[in-house]
């Protein structure tokens, strides 16, 4: 028995294991006929001219990434504070199918709910082509919420019902207790839930792609459309060859370690916050 | 209260829009749609409407709009044309004959048909050609040729979004069963129909082998001229010079591209300087667009 655990725990690490390798030792050669700086800093993207700045793409992922941050978490952390702590049980019961649901559409779907609802309101109302950086975030804010809300109830409700009780018991308000007793606690949990959500913005394409206009320029506002880093590598792979189908790669190495270095920055706050 | 004021409201702004929506307005700013670079039909649109041209020192420079969306695949550019009164995409004109979401220009007052790409009115389209030194003599060339223009050549050639002149009189082909290698080298628009056809000629012929190498148009003249390639391939007419070397093309199939608009644009007819106006952003007005 504890050989099959032993197997099934070693199948993880291997697939994480050859992914490394396989992004590295097809993403690094690049870095030998293309200088890194000229890469990350560039901000032409021509290439079949063999010009790889992915600069615009850096930055669109990160515009994104935050638009979609502001929007999904506070809307995903009250959401998951009514559904522990302020709900009846009958709302309670009909909301978990539902952000399940949520959880469980496809990127595609999503993509084409933008692109059929979004983009054309966005277009009529605010000007612009409606393929633009505000559409993609208010997508993937939708699309990040589930994993906040799922994370973060969880975390909630892990908090002993002692710290609300023993605030009422101070004379606190419902509210004040929840949010200065119970919320404090489940801060760790809360702010996981919240990078995985950045994780999942970050890294997702197929509805970015749809929506986005995938522009490999530096965006001059938020009506104008942008290229993800993700989206680059989807929307060219398909016909690219030699350096360009390298570049790519090296694309994925970029975003691969601005992943692992989210991660490891939230990681290291969050310690030290549990240490303190 | 409120929030039934809010409703109306939303539904009166809906009820705004899709007004307007019917009227079309020339002020706005066309939304230029094009495709990702390395693809084919991105390549030869560039190229047969002047956007990528050559600068100063020779260099081939591509100048679409900056703000030109990128769509990767002719649905998406179907898609998200149908969806914008104010966009122009193009897509290879098979995927578009049957399309009525969205509208073909006509390019200098010739409309987009099999027919005009055929007889060589269609300004934005381009020959694929197989290039032989004068006529072929080898029996596999010769027999992989017959197979390309047969009927289940032509059948592969359309699947692949090609225009084809095959009619009820193109015959069909029949396995020679021939063994030996072939070697197909030219342009990269025409080898991934000629891998397709490839791959179909050596299920009838399964000892033969044919490799397909895609270098470029004038490799593939210059390899069928000193014998590197038993075939060449271009995306382009021969030129003079290269038929004076003895240089023969045979069409395997036309590469048309249509220039779309959405249905509710009053625009029917558009020249290939405008086309390159539009796409290269100089003109980004649809009233600007001189009729």
């Amino acid at each position: 028995m504890r050989g099959l655990f032993l197997a099934s725990a070693c199948v993880c690490i291997l697939a994480v294991g050859v992914i490394c390798y396989f992004l590295f030792a097809n993403g690094l050669p690049f870095f030998s006929q293309y200088s890194v700086v000229g890469f990350i800093t560039g901000t032409e993207w021509a290439p079949l001219r063999g010009v790889f700045g992915i600069l615009p793409m850096i930055v669109g992922s990160f515009v994104i990434t935050l638009g979609a941050l502001l929007l999904g978490a506070p809307i995903g952390v009250l959401t998951a504070v009514m559904m522990a702590r302020f709900a009846s049980g009958r709302v309670v019961r009909l909301m978990k199918p539902a952000v399940a649901l949520l959880a469980g559409i496809p990127s595609v779907v999503y993509g084409f709910f933008g692109l059929m609802l979004l983009v054309p309101f966005t277009r009529n109302t605010l000007g612009g082509d409606g393929l633009s950086i505000l559409v993609a975030s208010v997508l993937l804010a939708i699309m990040i919420l589930p994993t906040i809300i799922q994370t973060s109830q969880a975390a909630i409700e892990a908090v002993p019902d002692a710290y609300y009780e023993g605030s009422l018991a101070l004379g606190a308000t419902h509210e004040s207790s929840v949010f200065r007793a119970v919320l404090p606690a489940a801060r760790s949990g809360i702010i996981s839930g919240i990078v995985l959500g950045v994780g999942r913005a970050i890294g997702e394409t197929t509805a970015v792609l749809m929506v986005a206009g995938n522009q490999a320029r530096l965006p001059t506002s938020l009506l104008k459309g942008v290229r993800t880093l993700t989206v680059n590598v989807l929307l060219e792979m398909g016909y690219a060859a030699e350096l360009h189908r390298e570049s790519l790669i090296a694309t994925g190495v970029v975003l691969f370690i601005i992943i692992m270095a989210i991660n490891f920055v939230f990681s290291f706050v969050n310690r030290r916050r549990v240490l303190q | 209260m409120k929030i039934r004021k809010i409703l109306a409201l939303a539904l009166a702004l809906t009820a705004l829009s899709a007004v307007a929506m019917a009227e079309f307005d020339a002020s706005k700013t066309i939304s230029v749609i094009s495709r990702e670079e390395g693809s084919g039909t991105r390549g030869a649109f560039l190229e047969l409407t002047g956007i990528l041209a050559k600068d100063a020192q020779g260099v081939e420079v591509d100048h679409t709009y900056a703000e030109a969306i990128i769509s990767n695949g002719t649905n998406l550019v179907l898609t998200t044309v149908a969806g914008n009164d104010a966009a122009i995409g193009y897509a290879s004109l098979s995927s578009v004959l049957h399309n009525d979401t969205v509208k073909a220009l006509k390019v200098e007052g010739v409309e987009a048909t099999t027919e005009n790409i055929l007889n060589g009115t269609y300004r934005i389209a381009r020959p694929f050609n197989a290039v032989t030194r004068g006529e072929l003599t080898d029996p596999l060339a010769v027999d992989f040729m017959q197979f390309v223009l047969s009927k289940e050549g032509q059948a592969i050639v359309m699947e692949d979004g090609l225009v084809s002149d095959v009619n009820n009189e193109t015959p069909s082909y029949t396995a020679a069963n021939l063994a030996g290698s072939l070697t197909v080298g030219g342009s990269t628009s025409v080898a991934p129909v000629m891998e397709l056809l490839a791959e179909a000629y050596m299920e009838y012929n399964p000892d033969a082998v044919i490799e397909v190498q895609s270098t470029g148009s004038s490799a593939g003249v210059t390899g069928a001229l000193d014998g590197t390639y038993d075939i060449g391939m271009a995306s382009r007419a021969l030129k003079d010079s290269e038929m004076e070397k003895g240089a023969e093309a045979i069409v395997i199939g036309t590469d048309g591209i249509a220039v779309v608009v959405n249905l509710n644009n009053p625009v029917e007819d558009i020249t290939v300087e405008q086309v390159r106006q539009v796409f290269t952003g100089e003109v980004a007005v649809w009233a600007d667009l001189a009729r």
